[in-house]
This record gives structure tokens, sequence and C-alpha cells, in this order.
């Protein structure tokens, strides 16, 4: 092994460290989640809701509990770049998927519809499949982070059946895979808590200063 | 090319970071832009005592700065390396490689 590809090889096993924790698979599993519920109850602003409130409450009980276990770090260049983009991709993807919600519901509504929003509309499951499957598949590609992969086929394969079967509703799909999603990540957090117990921060900077 | 010295050791190896802790801890910085102690201590699997002397030695040594902050109410140190610190892990990279390169076959 090079000088190289043995820091390639730390700086790797530290990047794919930051995901052990299962914190990105709660925060997407619930977000799918929240959209199949809103399908379900009519109540779209419920996605909204996680967004303004839900999310962010996720994000400080993530750092609480996985940062005094792990650490934290910055990463340079390509990594930072990558985090950065996959955080656009996927907020753009959820926004949009709201917009589409929204869509559906004011189309449901309204009087006459143009005939290019029926025909999106009698295929839009399997848009919706091929953009929220893709942008989970190129969120991975561009994290090095493989479960997402598994999460972007789960979500197309889901919206293709739901698109094959009569009757059978999207709010139910979306649902089903965004429980899975996050059954998973809470799953990966136990067994996190369990792997790195919680170090004493105070004790250990205390420590860090004596010397 | 590594220099080479008339007499004694035939490669300056910076004996700051060839220590092999150090050369962990250093090796982890180099690859991330900051990073907290419990992130240093989890990766290099030193303990907190250990990990201290040793940033303190690279601290000494102008290798890095450590950053102490509060966050929360609570005390979060962030380290990274210093331009210097880079340099010489690029240096002693590179020393290492045209050591070993130079073995006879």
């Amino acid at each position: 092994m090079t000088d190289r590809s043995m820091l390639r090889a730390i700086e790797k096993r530290a990047w794919l460290r930051t995901f052990e924790h299962g914190m990105w698979d709660v925060g997407i599993g619930s977000i799918f989640l929240l959209f199949g519920l809103s399908i379900i109850t009519e109540f779209p602003a419920l996605a909204a809701i996680w967004v303004a409130s839900f999310y962010p409450a996720l994000r400080q009980t993530g750092r609480k509990l996985v940062v005094p276990r792990v650490g934290q770090a910055q990463f340079r260049g390509r990594r930072k770049r990558a985090m950065a983009n996959t955080t656009w991709i996927l907020t753009g993807v959820a926004v949009m998927g709201l917009g589409t919600f929204l869509f559906m519901f004011w189309q449901s509504s309204a009087a006459e519809t143009p005939a290019w929003v029926e025909w999106i509309t009698q295929h839009f499951v399997i848009f919706i499949g091929l953009i929220w499957g893709g942008a989970l598949a190129v969120s991975a590609w561009i994290l090095h982070f493989p479960r997402l992969y598994a999460y972007g086929a789960l979500m197309f394969g889901s919206l293709l059946v739901t698109d094959l079967i009569e009757g059978y509703h999207l709010g139910i799909s979306l649902t089903i895979v965004g429980g899975i999603i996050l059954v998973t990540g809470l799953l990966l957090l136990l067994r996190f808590i369990r792997k790195y117990p919680k170090q004493d921060l105070t004790e250990s900077e205390n420590h860090g200063q004596a010397t | 090319m590594a220099k080479r010295r008339e007499e004694g050791t035939p490669y300056e190896i910076d004996r700051t970071i060839h220590e092999p802790a150090r050369l962990l801890v250093t090796a982890h910085l180099y690859v991330v832009e900051s990073a907290d102690y419990v992130f240093l201590m989890q990766n290099t699997g030193l303990t907190w005592g250990n990990l201290s002397s040793h940033l303190s030695k690279l601290e000494a040594a102008g290798y890095v700065e450590i950053i102490k902050e509060f966050v929360q109410k609570k005390p979060h140190t962030m380290v990274h390396l210093t331009p210097e610190g880079r340099a010489a892990f690029d240096a002693y990279r590179l020393q290492m490689k045209a050591l070993f390169d130079d073995l006879p076959g």
C-alpha cells in the first residue's frame, strides 16, 4: 500500500464513520413517511411542518447523540463539496415533492384539466419514483454512501408497483418505504449508541487543558 | 529528494512526526480540515492523556493549532494542522518514500 492510498484509507474510514449513526436514515425515512401520511390524511401541510420544525429538532438531537460519542470533523475539498451538493439535491427534491403534492391537490379540485396535466397525472407516480430514487442514487454516488442506493431502489420499486397495481395508494407506498428507512435508521442509531459510549466532554476537555 | 547528512543518520527524519502515535494523529489531521478531541481519540485509538500530550508536542513544534471554544456552555476543542504542519507532514512522507525507494532490490 502506498503512502497516498494509506492516507486515502484513513480518510475514507473516518468519512464512512460519519454515516454509521443512522441519523441520515432517520431524516430521510421520516420525510418520506410524512409525505405518505400527508397524502393519506389529505393534509399537505404535514410535510411543510416537518421541514419547519421536526427537521431542525432532528439535527439538534443528532448533534447531542453523535458528537459526544464520535466527535466531529470538518472534511476537506471533495467531501465538503459532496456534502453541500447532496444537501442541495435532497432539499431540492423534498421541495419538488411538496410542490408536486400541492399541484395534485390543486389539480384534483380544478374543474377542467388540460390534456398535458392529465398525462402527467396518469404517470406521475413513475416520475416521482424516478426523481426520488434517482436523487437517492446520485447522493449515494456523490457521498460514497452505499445504503442510499438501496433506498433509491426501494423507492423506485415501490412506486413502480404502486403504478402497476390498480387501486394501490401512493400514500401507503410512501409510508411503507419511509417507515422501512426510518426503522433502519433507528436500529442503526441504537447500535451506534451501544457501540460508542458517550464521552464526558467536560472531563476530557479539562484533561486536554491540563497537559 | 530527501536531504542526506554527511555522517550519522542518512536522512533527517522529523522526529516530532515520526513517533508512531503522533504520526497517526498527524495523518488523521492531514486528511481533514479540523477535528475535535473525541474524533481523534476514536479514530486513532489513543487515550485522552496520550492524545493530549502528543497534541501538546505537536503544538509546541508549531504543527497544530488547538482552538478552545464553548458550544452550548460546554468546552469544545478543535484541532487543525497549521500550514507548517502540513508542509512538515508532506516532507516527512517524501523522506520516508525516498528512504524505502533507495533500498536495494
